[in-house]
């Protein structure tokens, strides 16, 4: 059996856990990053780019590199039009199957998008285990998280990405429960905890009870189309329109994700001051380049609304659970979109608490489900995590009504039975509808799938009694199975996702996937090659900056040796702004081997200093 | 879920060693082996509490969690699927009781249709409306009555005040009703758990099916006081 991991599987961005002597830790890349950009991108020549790589190329390579992924999963074309036209990429033109985004010559559906990103957090993975020594160091199984408010066909679109990457997955948890595994993780702590999870594309709340190492969900609410993305989309619209009243009409692909790039980092400059630059590099179409500044209040004055978004929510849950604000004894933040202040002004406001963020809310999700998939393989039983179905499933009843089988907030694992029998004689196939949602009408509620019973034996008209069971797991997926009570008979059910995969087009897939393996490996040197470099770079740039460089470069250096750095620094700049990898491997080599003295000076200067310091204190 | 009428047997077969297990237990008293979900049991003996309609929260509560730890599907990840199947099976039945169980309510309804008394829908009447329980016809009749004058009233201009003061004065004796029902509820709840008699679940039954009528019609005041707060 090979190892397991948990996986943060994020819009903006994605991680990998692990377990180890029973605690959760986040397993980083070479140069020491956590967070990989949930971004792939494919090159001219069919090599695909993902995480770092492929967000260099939102602005070299726009219409061919695809984000936020996640808030198209599970979803239907006709869904998405009003997030498509924010978005450089396109859809492939369908004709009602799964959603199909253009990647280059590819036509890609988001699980098939999002594997590249789980494939790619496999590998991490599989190299740290393979640099620790382990004999076996290869990553089969996942437990793999997904926002609460997660559909049925959004959670299966998840597991299908699993699928896809080659793992298989344990158990899809909820980002938010996961959380409370992390935070929960050793204390002996009872009480009632709410979690507010605001990521990058997806807001949740969960209201827990812990007691005796039980994390038992009593609610759960959120929005799936709401995060951090919608903030960002807020501060390029204001942009946009400071453009157009400075006459730039159209905006280039590569000039849009200029923008998009100004409103990140203005957004994230604001959560720590008080004022900010919105600074647009300059992009084709735009060679000035932009530059404006806004303050934190007209900031929160514009993402006022998102945040309000949020509190209907929150209230929502805690009706359900039965529970007053004044009830939470503890408030826990969770996702990046939480650094933002006035998002915790307003849970602070909402809870009358101050919330709690100790740990890193960026790394918190992929730490609890590292603990999930432990639970899992190893059988501990100390803790244990009761969740919850976010939205009532029903069946299509005469007129178009819903009528409900498993309500929402049922703990799962949950089932509900549902009778039917046949309105004419020998008759021997029934047709059902399950939806999903909250509403009355079919119109109103998300479609799962249609069903038709088969081989029910002839008799006359109503006389048969058939039993259908629908059945959510622990994953908070649906399977329906039926029995003619009369007979015994089990009957075949055929099913029909209405958004997504079938099993036939999973399998596929994964032989597709195989046939790309090849180019795959390649790009996945190229990109080793430049985190390696980049490294370097990145250490030999900070040594340059150092305030004792220049009496360094006095005292020991020989004669042009600060020279030769500073060429290698450039000659390997200049190869990262190509794609050959044996240029950037030789070139790193040079300039490692060019710093080797610089570094030995620096960390001798260090150490001296360090003791000297110590002599001083003893005397 | 309701109960299967029919007599149903009292022992559960292990599928690992074949033994046969009584309803109440959950792993086989033979060779500890989690247990198939038997079609027969009931809700209350699912979690070892005799039927009756007084139940500790806190006691329930603690089972709940006893018993969610003894079959999650988390703990049976690795097993046979045969045990796995049990677990998942076991899962979703206690979630299912246990969300009957700890409501009031709820509780009430199924105990009443596993002693085999009809469910307390809504009874339809010759013309197909909600029958009204014979016990309420008196304060029905008045009620629909006044609503359909305040209705007059508001739609021909009467002062709101005016308006909502008479919506005031209808709510009160409804409401006097539905706290004396909540009495007698617990009144007779308290006299089955003792007695256990026919005549006493039948009084009950008629009971909570006049409590959900005036709770029907509480919400039928109180969306009209909403129109009026709107209009």
């Amino acid at each position: 059996m090979g190892k397991v991991v948990g996986i943060d599987l994020g819009t903006t961005n994605s991680l990998v856990a692990h377990v180890v002597d029973g605690t959760p830790v986040v397993i980083r890349d070479a140069s020491g990053d956590a967070l990989l950009p949930s971004i792939v991108s494919v090159a001219d020549d069919n090599t695909f780019f993902v995480g770092r790589e492929a967000q260099r190329r939102l602005l070299t390579a726009p219409t061919r590199t695809v984000y936020s992924v996640k808030r198209f999963m599970g979803r239907g074309l006709s869904d998405v039009k009003d997030e498509a036209a924010h978005v450089p990429f396109t859809f492939a033109a369908g004709n009602g199957e799964a959603l199909r985004i253009n990647l280059g010559s590819h036509a890609l559906t988001p699980p098939e998008i999002s594997a590249f990103v789980l494939r790619e957090l496999k590998h991490r993975a599989e190299e740290h285990f393979r640099e620790a020594g382990e004999f076996d160091f290869e990553v089969d199984r996942a437990v793999i998280t997904v926002p609460a408010y997660f559909n049925d066909a959004q959670r299966t679109a998840t597991r299908d990405a699993g699928r896809l990457a080659g793992l298989e997955v344990l158990r899809i948890i909820n980002e938010p429960t996961s959380a409370s595994l992390a935070y929960g993780l050793g204390s002996k702590d009872r009480g009632t905890v709410a979690v507010y999870d605001l990521g990058g594309g997806t807001f949740d709340i969960s209201i827990l009870k812990i007691e005796d190492g039980v994390f038992q969900v009593l609610a759960t609410n959120g929005d799936t189309h709401l995060g951090g993305d919608d903030v960002d989309q807020l501060l390029v619209a204001r942009i946009v329109e400071a453009l157009r009243a400075a006459g730039v009409a159209a905006l280039s692909p590569e000039a849009t994700q200029a923008v998009r790039k100004a409103a990140i980092q203005a957004k994230w400059d604001l959560s720590e001051r008080e004022s900010a630059d919105l600074r647009v590099e300059p992009a084709p179409g735009l060679p000035q380049g932009f530059r404006q500044a806004i303050t934190r209040a007209e900031f929160e004055a514009l993402i006022q609304p998102l945040v309000d978004r949020t509190l209907g929510p929150c209230r929502q849950a805690l009706t359900d659970a039965g529970l007053k604000p004044a009830d939470v004894e503890e408030v826990v933040l969770v996702g990046g979109s939480t650094r933002i202040p006035l998002v915790r002004r307003a849970v602070e406001a909402l809870f009358g608490r101050t919330p709690h963020s100790d740990l890193n809310p960026d790394e918190v999700v992929a730490l609890g489900a590292a603990v999930q998939a432990d639970i899992l393989v190893s059988g501990r039983r100390e803790m244990l995590l009761l969740d919850v179905t976010p939205l009532s499933l029903g069946l299509e009843t005469m007129g178009g009504v819903v009528s409900k089988i498993i309500l929402r907030n049922s703990t799962i694992p949950a089932s509900g039975r549902e009778m039917f029998t046949t309105a004419v004689d020998n008759q021997t196939a029934v047709d059902m509808h399950v939806l999903q949602g909250e509403r009355e009408l079919v119109s109103d509620c998300r479609s799962l799938a249609r069903f038709r019973l088969r081989g029910i034996p002839p008799m006359p008209a109503g006389l048969a009694r058939i039993e259908v069971v629908f059945q959510i797991d622990a994953n908070g997926i649906l399977s329906v199975g039926a029995r003619e009570l009369k007979t015994g008979v089990a009957q075949s059910i055929e099913v029909k996702p209405s958004y997504g995969l079938s099993d036939e087009d999973v399998e596929q897939m994964l032989i597709d996937s195989f046939e790309h393996a090849e180019a795959d490996f390649d790009a996945r040197l190229l990109i080793e090659a430049r985190n390696e470099a980049e490294s370097v770079v990145n250490a030999t740039e900070k040594s340059l900056r150092l305030p004792e460089f220049p009496q360094v470069a006095a005292e020991e250096f020989e004669p042009g040796e600060q020279a030769k750095i500073e060429t290698a620094l450039a000659e390997l700049k200049a190869a990262l702004l190509g794609t050959d990898r044996e240029i950037i491997q030789t070139r790193t080599l040079v300039l490692n081997h060019a710093t080797q003295h610089l570094a030995e000076v620096v960390m001798n200067r260090t150490v001296k200093a360090a003791l000297s310091g110590k002599n001083v204190s003893d005397v | 879920m309701t109960p299967e009428p029919t007599k149903a047997p009292t022992l559960i077969q292990c599928h690992s060693c074949g033994a046969g297990a009584p309803l109440r237990e959950h792993f086989c008293p033979q060779c500890t082996n989690i247990l198939q979900l038997s079609r027969h049991g009931d809700y209350f003996t699912y979690f070892g509490l005799p039927r009756r309609l007084s139940i500790d929260p806190a006691d329930l509560e603690q089972r709940f969690r006893d018993l969610s730890r003894k079959f999650h599907p988390d703990f049976f990840y690795n097993g046979p699927a045969p045990d796995k199947l049990a677990s998942l099976e076991r899962s979703s039945y206690l979630n299912d009781a246990y969300r009957v169980l700890r409501s009031p309510a709820a509780r009430a309804e199924y105990l009443l249709a596993l002693e085999g008394l009809s469910p307390l829908k809504m009874e339809a009447g010759a013309t197909g409306n909600v029958k009204v329980p014979a016990a309420l016809l008196e304060e029905v009749f008045s009620l629909n009555e006044e609503l359909d004058e305040i209705r007059e009233a508001r739609e021909s201009g009467t002062p709101r005040e005016q308006v909502v003061a008479r919506l005031d004065a209808a709510r009160t004796p409804i409401a006097r009703k539905q706290d004396e029902h909540e009495r007698l509820v617990e009144a007779l709840s308290a006299r089955w758990d003792a007695d256990q008699s026919r005549t006493t679940l039948e009084a009950l039954r008629e009971c909570l099916l006049e409590r959900t009528y005036l709770r029907n019609l509480l919400a039928t005041i109180d969306r009209e006081a909403a129109t009026l707060a709107t209009a």
